[in-house]
């Protein structure tokens, strides 16, 4: 159990990152929205996922938050991308990039004679 | 890098909390208004949007908890609240508090002291430069195999030119020399050594230089470089010291420096100078010996350097066949040969003194054990309240870790004390003695062993209060029907009374080691004695000149005379050498006339005393034939000789040897001088008290030079009265005279037993404390036993049990495992103290009486320790016990 979840913490992270990139700095429930979304509905994200994870991202120095006013003018605390969150976003996606391609290879057998 | 900022984040999130808590419940409601936004504008009623997006959200309360966890640190909070805790639940039981403080601090404080003298002695390295690599040497011979000799001159250079391992080789040789020409005269401790001593040892000069190679040419060697102490002392600090005189024997030196503080090698000495090979030393270069010191090479090891002095010790012995096939080179580390005997005994303390805090350690567990059994409901209660196992055992062992650093910080005290006491009773010739302090390394040890018999004495208890089942405990409405004993309590108790009976059994076979010793009975009478080392310059006692040696025995014939006269004086005698201090000169290579056919020239070496007429007389030895030396007995008389019963019957096989003749030495063109053996007399200890009494022989102190003066008078009355009126009368004559080791015979006795009293002492307190803290803990287990069985002993009585069938109940219980406990002592001691079997004197290791009376002792204070439980069990009214159901 507590494999999977570092698994998902892990890439929960990148998520988060990724949307800060594309959509610079946003309060936690616009994050959560967007992954949402972009996943097609698949994952639901709580309180009790993202806000721990947005709180070590911030630890690590890879995202800064401020509180700030929201569209509908109300107070909320936004999040925004650092340099070495940047940083680490391009290496952790480049990773990511690696383990699917190494996973596809393995899962799709007609390329393996290849 | 980011994890360590990740921590250092976390740590600053522990402060501050109130502040950060709005903002996460302000981001938290911020969140949950937008998605009710959200859902009111997909259309949804406001109670809808309200209830989804709550539901989506999960729980905000477990939010916040997984938030407070990431954010701080929970484990130091709970830590925290866990000491809290702990240190209430402490000060509200102050009885148990103190009880346990002081059973800990008594193992922890007994152990640490050892440790810290263990450490200071045997561990820690020697105070002088790369101290690990000096080692020294010494040379075995076939004339003397029981002795490890220092090398000869000659064997020195061999060393010091062809063992490759080593970087440096000195020589130094120790002597006391008189120094006069400042208040009374006084006997120094004086080392010649040579060039480049200091260099090897690191020395340092506070003041003016050390010595230098050319001090150690001839013509400039006067000079002196002189002790700290010596400074401080007998020069009263004195700023322009350097280039004063000192008077040693007569010869002036100068003053060229003073060394630093705490520079102290050989131990104690106060003077060094260079080494200079008097002519008396080149001519007789066979007898005189050095103490060498070798710094080996950076890397070479130990082994090599024996390895190379075999080759060098054979190639030595080849040469000089008089040495005989058993001529043996080697060398130890410094430390080893400083320590000796010392590394054994103390680890036997060590041993001991972690028996008692094993038994510490063993009496707290089944205290706290106890304790839990009363603590199941609210142990319960926190487990029903969602306290997880791991968290309930945690704090078990917070308290008991809390509890050991208490007993600690007193143990501390405690150790500190223990170490004073130690300094006061060590005899004075204890290696490395002044270094002995309490200092860091005590303290964290203390520290180390609090926080360990913490987690030792803790972890039992902690692991049962959180295995429990809160279910079944809450359950139990009475108290009466938890199950019967602790199997694990029990043990325990076996366990405590089994080292208790070590330590009793060890610290018994020493006593009666010193009681032995004490009241060992050396053959003469050694009430009121009282006796001065009177040291003879060596340039009074040489034997080239006739005049000088006439002139010393007039000298002592004379302090006799003024001495017998003195109020209080009931006679005095005088020898070269004290008796029973240890010291005794050997004499090998004897001829003997008329002996048994295989000691007609006896190789080993035979006890030696030069001593004054009515010698034998006063001290109370009998004369078994013939007669004692007698004033006519004089310079220049013909040489007489009187031998003891051992040697009479050990070299000729009677005691009829009277008139048959022996030499001791031979004349200048190398003829030996026969001498007339005179008398016989009976055997008795001289040497030293545990020393059985061996061959020995005597010479007219006044026909002889001897190299020194040694006078014993018996008082009328107390001999410590007469000591400065006795020292007054012979500075008034003879103001350039040192008296030296002005001592009782009972206190040279007591010192001669100095190491074996210490470590009685030290033995018979840690086997008192343990065996206290053992019965303790039997009385403990059985009153507690007893209180929880209560309301079943008062069925049984209600049954018809006898107060007398209760009492054998309980007394059985309690000794069943004191007998076990003495029964593994036993098969434990038996084992144990064959490591003290060499300093066991008068008593054997195995010695029944003393198992069986350790055993009888041990059963009886058990009844005594079960007695009072016992007794609170027969006094159980039936009628209030089962009322408790």
């Amino acid at each position: 159990m507590g494999e999977r979840a570092d698994v998902w913490q892990g890439t929960l992270a990148l998520m988060v990152l990724k949307t800060l990139q594309a959509l610079g700095p946003l309060h936690g429930y616009g994050i959560a929205r967007r992954i949402e979304q972009t996943s097609g509905d698949l994952l639901a994200v709580n309180y009790g996922t993202l806000y721990p994870a947005l709180l070590k991202l911030e630890q690590e120095g890879y995202i800064s938050s401020e509180w700030g006013t929201s569209d509908n003018n109300r107070k909320a605390k936004y999040y925004k991308l650092t340099r070495a969150g940047r940083k680490q976003l391009e290496r952790e996606a480049r990773e990511w990039e690696q383990t699917t391609e190494i996973l596809a290879r393995f899962l799709s057998p007609g390329k393996e004679s290849a | 890098m980011r994890r360590v900022r990740g921590w250092l984040l976390r740590l600053r999130g522990i402060f501050g909390k109130k502040r950060r808590e709005r903002e996460l419940a302000a981001e938290m409601e911020s969140h949950l208004q937008m998605h009710i936004e959200d859902n009111l504008r997909a259309g949804m009623t406001a109670a809808e949007a309200r209830r989804q997006a709550l539901i989506k959200l999960g729980g905000v309360e477990q939010t916040k908890e997984i938030y407070r966890d990431r954010r701080g640190f929970p484990v130091l909070e709970t830590l925290w609240q866990d000491l809290r805790y702990a240190a209430r639940l402490l000060r509200k039981n102050p009885g148990f508090t103190a009880v346990a403080t002081l059973t800990l601090a008594l193992g922890i404080g007994a152990n640490t002291a050892i440790f810290s003298i263990v450490n200071a002695v045997v561990l820690r390295p020697l105070p002088y430069k790369d101290s690990s690599r000096i080692v020294t040497f010494h040379t075995k011979t076939s004339m003397f195999p029981a002795f490890t000799l220092p090398l000869t001159w000659p064997a020195f250079q061999e060393v010091r030119a062809q063992a490759t391992p080593l970087e440096e080789a000195t020589a130094y040789w120790e002597t006391d020399r008189t120094l006069t020409g400042r208040d009374q005269p006084e006997v120094l401790p004086v080392t010649g050594v040579s060039s480049g001593f200091f260099e090897e040892l690191g020395g340092r000069a506070e003041q003016g230089r050390l010595l230098s190679e050319q001090d150690h040419q001839a013509g400039q060697d006067r000079v002196a470089v002189i002790s700290n102490t010596l400074w401080r002392t007998r020069f009263a600090k004195d700023p322009f010291v350097i280039g004063r005189q000192l008077i040693l024997d007569k010869e002036i030196y100068t003053v060229i420096g003073v060394a630093a503080n705490g520079f102290s090698f050989p131990e104690g000495s106060e003077v060094w100078l260079p080494l200079s090979l008097t002519p008396e030393i080149k001519q007789n270069q066979k007898f005189f010996r050095f103490d060498v010191l070798g710094k080996l090479r950076k890397g070479e090891k130990l082994e090599t350097l024996r390895a190379e002095l075999g080759a060098i010790g054979q190639r030595i012995a080849k040469g000089n066949p008089s040495l005989g096939k058993d001529y043996r080179l080697s060398a130890e580390p410094l430390l080893d040969s400083r320590v000796q005997d010392a590394r054994e005994s103390y680890l036997v303390l060590l041993a001991a003194s972690t028996f008692v805090l094993l038994i510490a350690c063993a009496n707290l567990t089944s205290l706290l054990l106890a304790r839990g059994w009363g603590r199941q409901r609210e142990m319960a209660l926190r487990a029903a309240l969602g306290a997880s196992p791991g968290r309930l055992q945690r704090q078990g062992l917070v308290e008991s870790c809390l509890l050991a650093l208490l007993g600690g910080a007193v143990g501390i005290a405690l150790a500190a004390g223990i170490l004073q006491v130690f300094r006061a009773i060590a005899p004075g010739d204890t290696p490395r003695l002044n270094e002995i302090s309490a200092d860091w390394t005590l303290l964290w040890f203390a520290l180390g062993s609090s926080l360990v018999s913490g987690l030792v004495f803790g972890l039992a208890p902690a692991r049962r209060a959180a295995r429990m089942d809160p279910n079944d405990a809450l359950k139990e409405g009475t108290a009466g029907s938890v199950g019967g004993t602790s199997r694990f309590g029990d043990a325990l108790v076996v366990l405590e009374v089994a080292l208790a009976f070590v330590l009793l059994i060890g610290s018994t076979l020493m006593m009666q080691t010193l009681a032995h010793l004490l009241h060992q009975n050396p053959g003469f009478r050694t009430e009121r004695l009282l006796t001065f080392d009177l040291p003879q310059p060596p340039q009074w006692n040489r034997k080239d000149s006739e005049g000088h040696a006439a002139g010393q025995i007039a000298r002592l014939k004379d302090m006799l005379a003024q001495v017998r006269r003195l109020p209080g004086v009931e006679d005095v005698v005088a020898s070269d050498h004290g008796i029973l201090n240890g010291m005794m000169f050997e004499h090998a290579g004897l001829q003997l006339e008329g002996a048994l056919p295989e000691y007609s020239a006896v190789a080993e070496g035979v006890i030696e005393r030069y001593i004054s007429p009515r010698y034998f007389q006063m001290l109370g030895i009998s004369l078994v034939r013939g007669r004692e030396f007698e004033e006519q007995d004089a310079w220049g008389a013909h040489k007489v000789i009187v031998v003891n019963e051992a040697m009479a019957r050990r070299f000729w096989g009677t005691l009829d040897v009277v008139g048959k003749h022996l030499t001791v030495s031979t004349d200048d063109k190398g003829t030996p001088e026969w001498n007339e053996i005179v008398g016989v007399v009976g055997n008795v200890r001289d040497v030293g008290i545990q020393d059985e009494a061996g061959p020995e022989y005597f010479l007219a102190l006044f026909q002889w030079a001897a190299g020194s003066h040694y006078l014993i008078v018996r008082t009328q009355a107390n001999p410590d009265a007469l000591a400065s009126t006795i020292s007054r009368q012979i500075w008034a004559s003879y103001p350039d005279q040192p008296l030296t080791h002005v001592m009782t015979l009972t206190k040279t006795i007591a010192e001669s037993v100095g190491d074996q009293r210490m470590h009685t002492v030290l033995l018979g307190v840690f086997a008192g404390v343990g065996l206290a803290l053992a019965l303790l803990g039997v009385y403990g287990v059985v009153s507690y036993s007893v209180a929880r069985r209560t309301q079943e002993i008062g069925v049984r009585m209600a049954l018809g049990a006898g107060q007398a069938t209760v009492l054998r109940m309980v007394m059985r219980q309690g000794l069943t495992l004191v007998a076990c406990g003495a029964a593994i002592g036993a098969a434990g001691a038996f084992g144990a103290v064959r490591v003290i079997a060499s300093e066991l004197y008068g008593v054997k290791s195995s010695d029944p009486w003393t198992f069986s009376g350790g055993a009888a002792l041990i059963l009886l204070v058990g009844c005594l320790a079960c007695w009072i439980p016992a007794r609170r069990a027969m006094r159980v009214d039936p009628m209030v016990a089962l009322r408790y159901e």
